[in-house]
């Protein structure tokens, strides 16, 4: 029997029992569009996962943090001069494998510009902080090693910033603006981008569409959601370390002593993944020295963090991939149910074909064929009916990160689906086959 | 030439542990252009007699030739490949497949033999015009009379030309008048040349052949011509 015969065949019984295929497909249909729609929601997740890691430094990142000096070695903890600039500089001079090196030192204002004053957090920074935070440039330029040389009263703001303090301006308009910081007056010289998230800019996108015009990216409604991780990199003010150290800390430190200066955060980049912990032993070591050989910092990796993210992912995965696993099963249950009731009910047509010279196995592969059919086409509705699901979700549950439809779990699915029939098919088809020409004929 | 040889035919049917003899020891000759037929009361062992001759099933002991191969033990898909090239069946119930219209269902034996579908298409409808069937042959067998039924059951039978000809008791289901008509197409096709076996209990029937043959308790009884 040709393949197209038997797919006619197969599909003129389909469709002469048409509530009852309905019926068999349904578990098929509820398993492929729940794996539909869990993976796609996990794609999306794993997604907008990886590119919040991406924005906020990836792996390479490493953060220079205080640690608890232990009671018996408290004597000593004076000895170290803790997290200073010196740490910086040092690192800079010894530790070649480590690329980027971005001390901060923090300091509440207030910024003004016109009749506008609120209080900002603003941060000094060395150049190296752009690339330590991923930073982007919009317009203008960013703050060089000359700015922190100088000191000059240089500031690279972020989206929000624009927004707060120029309404109505577009970024482009507001480099070479003037800022007063606590009563100094410093220039803007560049903006960042505006950063968000995949959620954001799409909303942002249909606000506008709906609009007809385009949006003011400074000023979003959203602008004070706090979860947003991109908050405060779009409200950065960030000026020349130096200038913030003469400007607004000058008076608490000793003037011939910056490097003795306390900073609030360091965080540095290694050059390559691959040689990450050789670079920790140089950072430690270098530090080892600065301190005093005081053991009062630890070196904190992302990597835990990145580990637990990934297995919260794969997680997710697991459980939604079961889920739809155990509907695929339970389909296929139907399916063989089905089959085996049609096929007791087809006694007499199998002992008739197998009269007229049918062989075993081509009643073995008309009723394998029958229920891959029905497989397919309820794996074909399973993923129209996942699409309706995704679309579902986002209107019920709208997620911090939309669902992503892959090409591979649309393969994968239909995949599943055909498997399912070709297992929950076998069993039938083989008792089909198995039937004795005599008898069958007999049935009544 | 020979179309069915059998030598001490038995065949022993096990019903929970007990032993029903429907044939014991059967030796029958039919040679290629008979038209026999098999007669005896219901429980003589014809039924298993034609499952023998045709194909369906194969003997306890004994040996069975039927178109020079012998099949005394020969596998289900060998049995399925003889039914389909050298066996056409014509039963009492007509075992038509309700789901097929008449051009299908005469081309069923075809799709087993793998026939392309326009070849099935040509030689069904030609089968068919010859029963005199050209007027229906896009009707389902539910919107045929039972005469047209058996028609079609008998073009389904010669579609792929076989070399003998069964008809299972193929009046049973009819009214006398047709019934007539069809035992009338099975005596044009022996004189045709084709081999005609029928199996009937009813003597008007069994005398429409050129030979009978008799069965009782398993064996043949008796044999002659009327």
């Amino acid at each position: 029997m040709s393949l197209f015969l038997l797919l006619e065949t197969a599909l003129r019984e389909i469709m002469a029992h048409k509530f009852r295929s309905a019926l068999s497909m349904l578990g098929i249909i509820l398993g492929v569009s729940s794996l539909i729609a869990t993976m796609s929601l996990t794609a999306g997740i794993e997604k907008g996962t990886r590119d919040f890691m991406e924005q906020i430094g990836g792996l390479e990142t490493v953060t220079v943090g205080n640690k608890e000096i232990s009671a018996d070695k408290m004597d000593f903890w004076n000895l170290s001069p803790g997290r200073t600039l010196m740490d910086a500089v040092a690192i800079r001079a010894s530790a070649p494998l480590v690329s980027h090196i971005s001390p901060e030192m923090n300091h509440g204002a207030a910024v003004s510009s016109g009749s506008i004053t609120d209080r900002k957090l603003i941060t000094g920074v060395w150049p190296d902080h752009f690339t330590v935070a991923k930073h982007e440039l919009a317009v203008g330029r960013l703050l060089v090693d000359l700015d922190v040389d100088r000191a000059t009263r240089a500031a690279v703001v972020g989206d929000s910033v624009v927004g707060q303090f120029f309404p109505g301006k577009r970024a482009e308009d507001v480099v070479g603006s003037t800022l007063l910081l606590n009563g100094s007056p410093f220039v803007i010289v560049g903006v960042f981008t505006r950063y968000e998230r995949e959620r954001d800019k799409a909303r942002r996108d249909l606000e506008a569409r709906n609009k007809g015009s385009t949006p003011r990216a400074g000023v979003p409604k959203w602008r004070f959601d706090r979860s947003d991780p991109f908050r405060r990199k779009n409200e950065a003010i960030l000026i020349p370390l130096s200038t913030m150290f003469y400007e607004f800390k000058a008076g608490l430190f000793p003037l011939d002593a910056m490097e003795s200066v306390r900073v609030d955060t360091l965080t540095l980049r290694v050059s390559s993944l691959d040689r990450f912990r050789e670079a920790l032993e140089q950072v430690r070591a270098t530090l080892t020295g600065t301190r005093r050989g005081v053991d009062d910092f630890e070196l904190e990796t992302r990597e835990e963090w990145f580990d637990r993210m990934e297995s919260s992912i794969a997680a997710t995965r697991l459980s939604g991939g079961l889920i739809a696993a155990i509907a695929l099963v339970v389909g296929g249950i139907g399916i063989t149910n089905i089959m085996l009731a049609s096929i007791s009910e087809r006694v007499r047509e199998i002992g008739i074909r197998m009269a007229v010279g049918a062989r075993g196995r081509d009643i073995f592969s008309q009723i394998l064929v029958e229920s891959v059919s029905v497989a397919f086409i309820g794996g074909v509705l399973g993923i129209v009916a996942g699409f309706g699901l995704i679309e579902l979700l986002k209107v019920v549950a709208p997620q911090e990160n939309p669902p992503l439809v892959e090409p591979s779990s649309i393969l994968l699915a239909v995949g599943f689906a055909v498997s399912a029939g070709i297992i929950s098919g076998i069993y039938p088809a083989l008792r089909a086959s198995r039937l004795e020409p005599i008898g069958a004929l007999r049935y009544e | 030439m020979t179309v069915a040889r059998l030598e001490e035919v038995t065949k022993v049917y096990r019903v929970g542990d007990q032993e029903i003899h429907a044939l014991a020891g059967v030796n029958l000759v039919i040679e290629e252009g008979e038209f026999v037929a098999i007669i005896g009361p219901s429980g003589s062992g014809k039924s298993t007699l034609m499952h023998l001759l045709g194909c369906l099933d194969t003997p306890t002991s004994g040996k069975m030739e039927i178109c020079g191969k012998d099949l005394s033990r020969a596998r289900p898909d060998t049995l399925a490949l003889t039914r389909n090239r050298e066996i056409g069946f014509v039963f009492q119930s007509f075992n038509l497949l309700s789901k097929l219209d008449v051009v299908d269902n005469i081309a069923l034996p075809l799709v087993y033999s793998g026939v392309s579908a326009a070849e099935r298409r040509s030689r069904a409808t030609k089968t068919a015009e010859s029963v005199g069937l050209g007027e229906r042959l896009r009707n389902r067998p539910t919107q045929l009379s039972g005469g047209q039924c058996q028609r079609v059951a008998i073009a389904r039978a010669l579609v792929n030309n076989p070399r003998i000809l069964f008809g299972d008791e193929p009046t049973g289901n009819l009214d006398s008048v047709t019934g007539k008509a069809i035992l009338e197409m099975f005596c044009g096709l022996h004189a045709s040349g084709k081999t005609v076996i029928l199996v009937t209990h009813e003597q008007s029937v069994a005398e429409t052949a050129r030979r009978v043959i008799e069965i009782r308790d398993g064996k043949i009884s008796r044999e002659y011509a009327p």
